[in-house]
């Protein structure tokens, strides 16, 4: 580990003026993902900001609908409210890491974790990530865990979070704050696949902070369900996981959403199976479609084709598990 | 009776409140701390290594590498020096993480800071990455401290025998690397006066690692003093002495001061060793009605290019089963990865995967129950030598195990059992292993307050071994367990035997009782000599322990305690002497242990992740010292293999064969929710053949067969055989 500097922040806009004086600097909430990549020397801040004196840690309900989740609320959000109007965020959350890490790692934290990639998390290897222009050594590597959609040339990493495959499924924005201004940004839009640039994880500017995300009221919201496989009970990250949301009036699908966790760099919503959904009765039959649908067009590395058949299940499960 | 009691350990409440002193605890004042860099490359040599940033930077006391290091006095010898290469000694890189230079400063995170200052040239070569990649190199090693097992045994002709049988088995099977993954990192803190060496070392026995310190130094041993009280978590890796155990006195002499090496957890996996990956092919020939005519059982594992060790997964074999014409042989191959250390259980477990499974396809092929195919081939004597076994209780392990499980109630045919969208399976296998002992010595002191003291050096692993061995003091001196203390962990108290090899219950338990029957031979003599004693001029032999001190065998009320013989004759301390030597190769009967499981696993149709819901287990390892420990140790070893059916894989990366799970986020082992109900039973026969107690090991044997019970009971509910462990949800796919 580097020698750094430590301040906590008071209110948000200290925050905003370390990061924007000094480009070494990193936010520090739940520390539960940051505190490693320091000590494996994946990451070396110059001065780490403190952000759990700044609130923004409240569960708002809006007026018009919808919810915001403070960027400081922890992974261990269990509110009766939210867990009925978003089912499939409560779930989400409920599958990630453990009792312990939960509450302690923030809303805003869990977004911006970096990838599990071994490649990733051991200097040792060239990583275009962590290294722009270095290199990758998981191309030549062992890719059991590593995705099937929406990779490139520079970076076959997936985004470990259950939370934001929720967020994905529920059309969430993200909340930010900078010394420009305020932005609300798309979940889908903030993450970013790696092409040719897969240093720049996020729409997140270096000068800015999360300050919230909020949830729109939507038709497809409150029936909704995550389905998170892996390979032991619990503590686990997913091999393959799926946030379905479905809308069904009158034995129709009006609108649904799928989103897959363990597949891509980023949330990966599958338009596909949305579509296979939309318009048809939710049986076995468009259930089967749906999960076929999901797994199109993915491009699986030397040792992760079974995640393609994994796609297909996941998705399969979470929608007959709607009920 | 204390033996064989459910007593909770001696030592739980210093452990729950935190009060138990691990070597990390340890504090000495004007310590150093040292932090050990490892390379970032597997294979090549060290061509220039800048050290100046880091002996510049805030706390650093001093750099260490190959250039400027001191000689060692000499190599130590093998196998309880863990690599046949002592660290730093040249540039050259065998396997990634090896240490390549030693920073040490006034704190840990001085020492981390400067590491990263640190500035390598290397020059890499080409490396052998997997054991695939080397498996046509495979090769039988030239017998040494490592390669210790015979790797070559042949009775009859098998290749003729397994020609001329009617029904074959021929199948390839492989298991993964393991990490130990033990909670309690190694830890090391040296420091020297002189030329007496202190060193506090994690290790799993300190009279075994002590002699190789001072060897590697260069002083007698009796200059060496070796702490280890407690050890949190082992499975073996600490049985060795690893290269930190000598970089921490080497460091300490160069800054002549206290050093502490606590090695980091991702080191933990590339520095302690692991157990190396096998490919190993069963060849079974067999009659109709079942019974063995041929076995060939054939093992390679990977080894590094420092070492030649043998994971021994075939050398079980020959002792098993009843079979006439029987082959087996265990080779290497080298790989640029480190050298493999002993992990629960070496070579067994990994051994009777394959065995055990190819007997289950047999089974499957003969249309036999595979339970009723291991009875009929049932060793009543050992193969190997002829003589009789001391204690094999295997098949009434089977009877009581099957019944406690409900093994007649399985469906042969696979896939036939269901519950909703779950599909059910049954397996079960056996296990045995060769029962091991070694010479070990105690003190037991009986006090003037009436209690008892224990002195051997014996380690505690978390087997139970401070509460078993305090459970025999307690009843051969007539004394409550609560009134007898152990002093342990000291390479200056008499020698136990190593806290590994599942031998503290026969060794250093019979030296314990032996020396508390001296000393209650000693109490007797004193009283029947003594006038003002009530036992005066009694018959010793009519003289028994009872109730905190002597009566008379035949008349209850004739005797006194301990504390009034002691004071009256104004002794602080009677000493008795316990020395146990086994009888070895020469002993009238052979020695093992021996176990079998009932595994149900359960498996969604549609996500298959194998849930292990049941697992029933019987065990004869002669007489059960504690039901409480032994019953947790056995659950331990059984979970421990649980997640090496399972979900352990320690990878190797393709190219460079680092090691690519290298933190416990990654390295999956079982959580609670992976474990369902564990059963075990143990059928008791004390085993006085074996030694004086009458007990053997478990350790060991509880960890041995239960991959294959599970890889069996995954064929019953899927009819899907998975010959590669571990068994994740993309093999059932």
């Amino acid at each position: 580990m580097r020698p750094f500097h430590y301040t906590r922040a008071g209110d948000v806009a200290e925050a905003l003026r370390i990061l924007s004086q000094d480009e070494g600097a990193a936010l520090i909430a739940g520390g539960t993902d940051l505190v490693t990549l320091m000590r494996d020397g994946i990451s070396g801040p110059s001065h780490l900001v403190d952000v759990n004196g700044l609130g923004l840690d409240e569960v708002r309900w809006l007026p018009g609908g919808g919810v915001r989740l403070g960027a400081m609320c922890r992974n261990a959000a269990n509110d009766s409210r939210l867990r009925r109007a978003y089912p499939v965020l409560s779930e989400a959350l409920r599958s990630g890491a453990s009792p312990q890490i939960r509450n302690r790692a923030s809303v805003g934290g869990n977004l911006l974790q970096q990838t599990r990639c071994t490649y990733f998390r051991l200097p040792e290897f060239a990583c275009n990530r962590r290294n722009a222009g270095s290199g990758c050594s998981a191309l030549q590597g062992d890719s059991h865990a590593q995705a099937i959609f929406g990779a490139s040339s520079q970076c076959v990493a997936v985004h470990p979070s259950d939370f934001s495959v929720a967020l994905q499924a529920l059309d969430a924005v993200v909340l930010t704050e900078g010394t420009r201004g305020r932005r609300r940004i798309p979940v889908d839009q903030f993450f970013r696949l790696p092409g040719d640039t897969p240093q720049v994880t996020t729409e997140l500017r270096r000068d800015e902070l999360i300050v919230g995300v909020e949830l729109p009221d939507s038709p497809f919201a409150a029936r909704s369900h995550y389905v998170k496989f892996r390979e032991r009970a619990s503590y686990a990250f997913a091999l393959v996981s799926a946030a379905v949301a479905v809308e069904v009036r009158s034995g129709t699908v009006r609108s649904a959403r799928v989103a897959l966790g363990g597949v891509a760099a980023k949330p990966w919503r599958s338009q596909a199976a949305e579509e296979a959904l939309v318009g048809a009765r939710l049986n076995e039959e468009t259930i089967a479609a749906a999960g076929d649908a999901a797994a199109r067009g993915a491009q699986p590395q030397r040792h992760n084709a079974y995640k393609v058949e994994l796609v297909r299940r996941v998705v399969r499960q979470a929608l007959s598990e709607l009920g | 009776m204390a033996i064989g009691k459910a007593i909770s350990r001696v030592e739980a409440g210093d452990k729950v409140t935190g009060a138990a002193r691990y070597t990390e605890d340890v504090r000495v004042a004007e310590t150093a701390h040292a932090v050990l860099l490892g390379s970032a490359i597997s294979a090549g040599r060290v061509r220039g290594i800048d050290t100046r940033r880091a002996e510049r930077a805030p706390g650093v006391l001093a750099v260490i590498t190959h250039l400027n290091r001191p000689d060692f006095a000499a190599v130590p010898p093998t196998p309880y020096t863990a690599e046949g290469r002592m660290p730093l000694v040249d540039d050259r890189i065998h396997y990634a993480g090896q240490y390549i230079a030693v920073v040490v400063a006034e704190t840990r995170e001085q020492a981390e800071h400067a590491a990263t200052l640190v500035v390598v040239d290397y020059h890499r070569t080409s490396p052998v990455p997997t054991l695939d990649a080397a498996l046509s190199q495979a090769y039988i090693p030239r017998e040494n401290g490592l390669a210790r097992v015979p790797s070559e045994y042949r009775r009859g002709n098998a290749e003729a025998a397994l020609a001329a049988a009617p029904v074959r088995v021929e199948e390839e099977y492989r298991t993964a690397a393991l990490s130990h993954a033990p909670i309690e990192p190694s830890s090391t803190l040296a420091y020297w006066e002189g030329d007496r060496l202190t060193i506090y070392d994690s290790t799993q026995s300190v009279h075994m690692h002590r002699p190789l310190v001072a060897i590697a130094f260069g002083v007698p041993e009796d200059r060496v003093r070796m702490y280890c009280s407690l050890v949190g978590g082992g499975f073996g890796n600490k049985s060795y002495s690893w290269p930190h155990v000598f970089l921490a006195p080497m460091a300490a002499r160069v800054v002549r001061r206290p050093v502490r090496v606590t090695i980091s957890r991702k080191q933990v996996f590339t520095g302690t060793g692991h157990m190396a990956a096998t490919v190993q092919t069963v060849r079974l020939g067999a009659d109709q009605d079942g019974r063995l005519r041929a076995l060939i059982h054939d093992s390679v594992n990977q080894t590094s290019f420092i070492d030649d060790r043998q994971e021994t997964a075939s050398a079980i074999t020959p002792y098993v089963y009843a079979v006439p014409d029987l082959y087996a042989r265990i080779r290497v191959t080298k790989v640029n990865t480190g050298t493999g250390g002993a992990m629960r259980t070496p070579g067994d477990s990994a051994g009777a995967f394959a065995l055990e499974s190819a007997l289950d396809e047999l089974a499957h092929r003969l249309g036999m129950d595979p339970l009723e195919l291991r009875r009929r081939n049932h060793a009543d004597v050992d193969p190997v030598s002829g003589r009789p076994w001391s204690g094999k209780q295997l098949l009434a392990c089977y009877d009581q195990a099957a019944e406690r499980f409900g093994w007649d109630r399985r469906n042969p045919e696979p896939g036939s059992a269901r519950d909703g969208d779950d599909l059910i399976g049954y397996g079960m296998a056996g296990g045995q292993r060769t029962e091991h002992q070694r010479p070990a010595q105690a003190t037991v002191d009986l006090t003037d307050d009436g209690t008892a003291v224990i002195r051997s050096s014996m380690v505690e692993i978390g087997g139970g071994g401070l509460t078993t061995l305090s459970q025999i003091a307690a009843d051969g001196l007539g004394l409550p367990t609560a009134a007898v203390t152990f002093q342990h962990g000291d390479s200056a108290l008499p020698a136990a035997a190593p806290t590994f090899g599942s031998m503290t219950s026969g060794s250093t338990g019979s030296a314990v009782k032996l020396a508390a029957a001296d000393a209650l031979r000693a109490a007797i003599d004193l009283a029947v000599g003594d006038r003002r004693s009530p036992l005066h001029g009694a018959d010793p032999d009519d003289v028994v322990a009872h109730e905190g001190g002597l009566r008379l065998r035949d008349r209850p009320g004739d005797g006194e305690s301990y504390r009034a013989l002691l004071r009256r004759n104004r002794i602080n301390t009677l000493r008795g002497d316990g020395d146990f030597q086994p009888e070895g190769e020469d002993a009238e009967h052979a020695m093992a242990t021996f176990g079998v499981h009932f595994t149900e696993v359960r498996i969604n149709r549609y996500l298959p992740r194998v849930r292990v819901v049941r697992h029933v287990a019987a065990f004869s390892i002669g007489r059960v010292l504690n039901a409480k420990t032994a019953r947790n140790q056995a659950q331990g070893g059984i979970i421990m293999r649980l997640g090496a059916a399972l979900m352990e894989n320690q990878r190797p990366d393709p190219v460079s064969g680092r090691f690519i799970s290298p933190a416990l986020t990654d390295y999956h082992v079982p959580v609670n929710a992976d474990i369902g109900e564990i059963d075990v039973i143990f059928v008791e026969e004390p085993d006085t053949n074996a030694n004086p107690l009458g007990a053997r090991g478990l350790g060991e044997i509880c960890a041995v067969g239960i991959c294959a019970s599970v890889a069996n009971a995954v064929h019953h509910a899927t009819g899907k055989r998975v010959r590669s462990l571990p068994i994740t949800p993309d093999k059932l796919l």
